[in-house]
């Protein structure tokens, strides 16, 4: 009821709810408007509608221990200091950004106030913070404090109602996708329940007020941004990555200019993201390398590291292992981890032993590439004409036989034919001229 | 037409005749039972993309089981394989006719009669000659010998070399176990598709023999049987009088029956292995 006052307010004068701290003490305010605004019978018929009487009962206490303790009623409510009669057209709440200026600013940059033009309709200051009961973010009372933040953000975007009227379509499935998968995620995991409240919310990601949609350059998920917004937290990753083959700070490698570089949520989803020791996460990964890497990935699956990957098997060897999961470079480059500077070390994290030798495994080798391995084109030719050879020279052989004897049944056999007894020809010295 | 024995190695006339020694049918066991073993765990992995290779990997119990049933029947074929071996050096040393080993009609040695009996063969089927008449082993039991000997000594090799990767790179260039995949993958594709189509005709599906022949379990067929199959060699036991002594009791039933059933069971294992290798390679 609260909340649709202030929505009742907001849409008269501006999203809004203001604070000032100017002194003054909020009771002695609050007891001259309790004196009609805690009086029920007093307000009987003055409602903004019939039957909404009760959107002006606020008991004189209502601010007491909130953030907006130290306010009076007029702080917000401007314009009512006269008393009653109230002045005839004055706004019924300040917007809040008279005091949260730079909230105030991004909220309005934000994709939800481009709602309120558009539709008619957004959240406002209110109905994240709530209106008169207003805690700081870091009370856990607050709808905003860490570990309230995804089910607050959750009560619109994940109603499939509000989806259906207000997101364009593309966002509505990302809405679901949002709702779903979070509470799944490590951030959402350790959010709910373990509540760790260093975790990552929707607002470490989507900004708390400045809120755009993936595709808007100013947005902190557009595409080039999300490994700064990642970086908040994760700061070393991100720093190893930018200098990675993949990261922006290396040099554009030839024919790369017309090519995405990836970013952290290509491999690691933007809300459902995974611990990277999850059963199968990492072998998942690997079809995300191939999206670009198509031959390596091609060549990787005719590797035994590749096929027992792909028979779910965990512990052979997948791209990250080899050329790590942040870091990798093309083997040129001397700080590779697949340079052959380091490859002993690299394949001797899982083959103890590794030596010189032991790294011109040639780990993507294509033996149908004569030129660049004849040393497998060779041996794959021999084996693969000898396979066909022998079961081209046989498949004759034993088809030539089943003619043979059919032809020789339908004759009633003959001698010369071979058989056995009982087998409807002759016995004995088969094949004697 | 008559009424026959299911059983090829029964058909035909006379009493039995010993065919094959304990030893030997012991090996071929061996030989079935590992064959089978490693074809189950390797096609998986050869043909990981195809659409069943999760199931038959689940079939015998994950992926590292595979691993583990696949080297156990590995060490199987080493041993089978070494036994033969000594066993050839034992004779070849302690045989009285040890030429015969090495050389002549009762030998595993390819010959020109093996040349001139595939050419015969090949007439026959075209109708411009008669069925040769065989030796002791027609040269598809000795292209089935030295296939096996063959590909256990290849497929053994390279599947050492990619069971102990760090042990041979001390001797071998790592591009050698891309090679050693390359021989062990295709060269057990080969011996696969051979064991599973044209073994499985030669000895137990071409007319003659349909549905099986149980002489390499039991050791024995009839008369009538070693006349057809193995005319040469049964004309010379009646010329130098060593007939009687390889006449053979029948197989006790406990023995037969179980060589029957393991015969139909290895067979239509085999037969569908082949089917899913057929289904992979259209996949």
């Amino acid at each position: 009821m609260l909340v649709r006052t202030l929505l009742f307010a907001s849409l008269l004068c501006a999203p809004a709810l203001a604070a000032q701290a100017h002194g003054g003490k909020a009771a002695a305010g609050a007891v001259e408007c309790a004196k009609c605004h805690a009086n029920r019978d007093f307000l009987i018929g003055k409602g903004p509608k019939p039957g909404e009487d009760s959107l002006l009962f606020v008991p004189p206490t209502i601010l007491a221990g909130t953030a907006h303790d130290t306010l009076r009623c007029t702080s917000c409510h401007r314009g009512f200091e006269e008393g009653y009669p109230h002045r005839a057209g004055a706004p019924v709440v300040t917007p809040c950004q008279t005091c949260h200026e730079q909230e105030g600013r991004d909220w309005e940059a934000s994709v939800h106030a481009r709602n309120a033009e558009s539709k008619g309709d957004a959240p406002t200051c209110v109905r994240c913070h709530g209106s008169h009961v207003i805690y700081p973010a870091k009370d856990p009372r607050s709808p905003i404090y860490r570990l309230n933040v995804a089910a607050k953000c959750g009560s619109c975007h994940g109603d499939p109602r509000i989806i259906g009227t207000y997101f364009a379509t593309a966002a509505k499935e990302q809405g679901r996708i949002a709702t779903t998968q979070y509470p799944k995620s490590v951030h959402g995991v350790a959010m709910t329940r373990d509540g760790l409240v260093v975790s990552a919310t929707c607002s470490d990601c989507h900004r708390a007020h400045k809120i755009l949609p993936a595709d808007s350059t100013g947005s902190s998920v557009y595409r080039s941004t999300i490994p700064e917004t990642c970086g908040a937290c994760h700061s070393g990753l991100v720093r190893t990555f930018a200098a990675s083959a993949h990261g922006t700070a290396y040099p554009n490698q030839p024919g790369m200019d017309s090519i995405q570089r990836p970013v952290c949520v290509d491999c690691h989803s933007a809300h459902g993201i995974a611990r990277i020791d999850k059963p199968g996460w990492l072998s998942g990964v690997v079809g995300e390398c191939g999206k670009c890497h198509e031959q390596l990935y091609e060549t990787y699956f005719d590797t035994y590291h590749g096929k027992v990957t792909r028979l779910g098997f965990d512990v052979a060897a997948k791209c990250s292992d080899c050329h790590t999961a942040h870091d990798m470079r093309p083997p040129t480059d001397p700080q590779s981890s697949v340079s052959p500077a380091h490859l002993v070390a690299t394949c001797g994290r899982c083959h103890a032993g590794a030596n010189q030798n032991f790294i011109q495994y040639y780990a993507h080798g294509d033996p149908r590439q004569r030129l660049r391995y004849p040393r497998l084109y060779w041996p794959w030719l021999f084996m693969t004409t000898l396979l066909v050879g022998v079961m081209a020279f046989f498949g004759l052989h034993t088809a030539l036989w089943v003619t043979r004897t059919a032809i020789d049944r339908r004759r009633g056999g003959e001698p010369g034919a071979g058989g056995l007894a009982g087998h409807g020809r002759p016995t004995g010295t088969g094949g004697t001229p | 037409m008559s009424t026959r024995p299911m059983n090829a190695a029964d058909r035909g006339a006379g009493p039995y005749l010993w065919r094959f020694s304990p030893l030997n049918r012991t090996l071929h066991a061996l030989v079935i039972v590992s064959f089978l073993g490693l074809v189950m765990t390797g096609l998986p992995l050869k043909f990981a993309y195809a659409p069943w290779a999760h199931a038959l990997v689940g079939l015998v119990g994950g992926v590292e089981t595979a691993g583990i049933i696949h080297r156990i029947c590995a060490v199987i074929t080493f041993g089978y394989f070494l036994t033969h071996v000594g066993n050839l050096i034992y004779r070849l040393i302690t045989s009285p006719n040890r030429k015969a080993i090495v050389w002549g009609p009762t030998s595993m040695t390819p010959q020109l009669k093996d040349l001139q009996d595939i050419v015969a063969m090949f007439k026959w089927f075209l109708g411009k000659g008669p069925r040769p008449r065989f030796e002791r082993y027609s040269y598809m039991e000795k292209f089935d010998y030295w296939a096996v000997f063959w590909g256990v000594a290849i497929i053994g090799t390279s599947g050492l070399m990619l069971w102990f990767p760090a042990f041979f790179a001390k001797l071998l260039p790592g591009w050698a176990f891309n090679i050693a995949t390359i021989i062990h993958s295709d060269e057990a594709l080969l011996a696969t598709a051979f064991i599973f189509t044209i073994h499985f005709f030669n000895v137990h599906f071409r007319p003659e023999k349909f549905p099986i022949d149980t002489v390499i379990f039991t050791g024995r067929a009839t008369t009538g049987y070693m006349k057809e199959e193995h005319e040469l060699e049964y004309d010379r036991a009646v010329a130098d009088g060593t007939l009687q002594a390889r006449v053979a009791p029948p197989a006790s039933r406990a023995a037969y029956l179980w060589s029957v059933v393991l015969g139909f069971i290895s067979a239509t294992i085999g037969i569908i292995l082949v089917i899913l290798v057929i289904w992979a390679l259209l996949h």
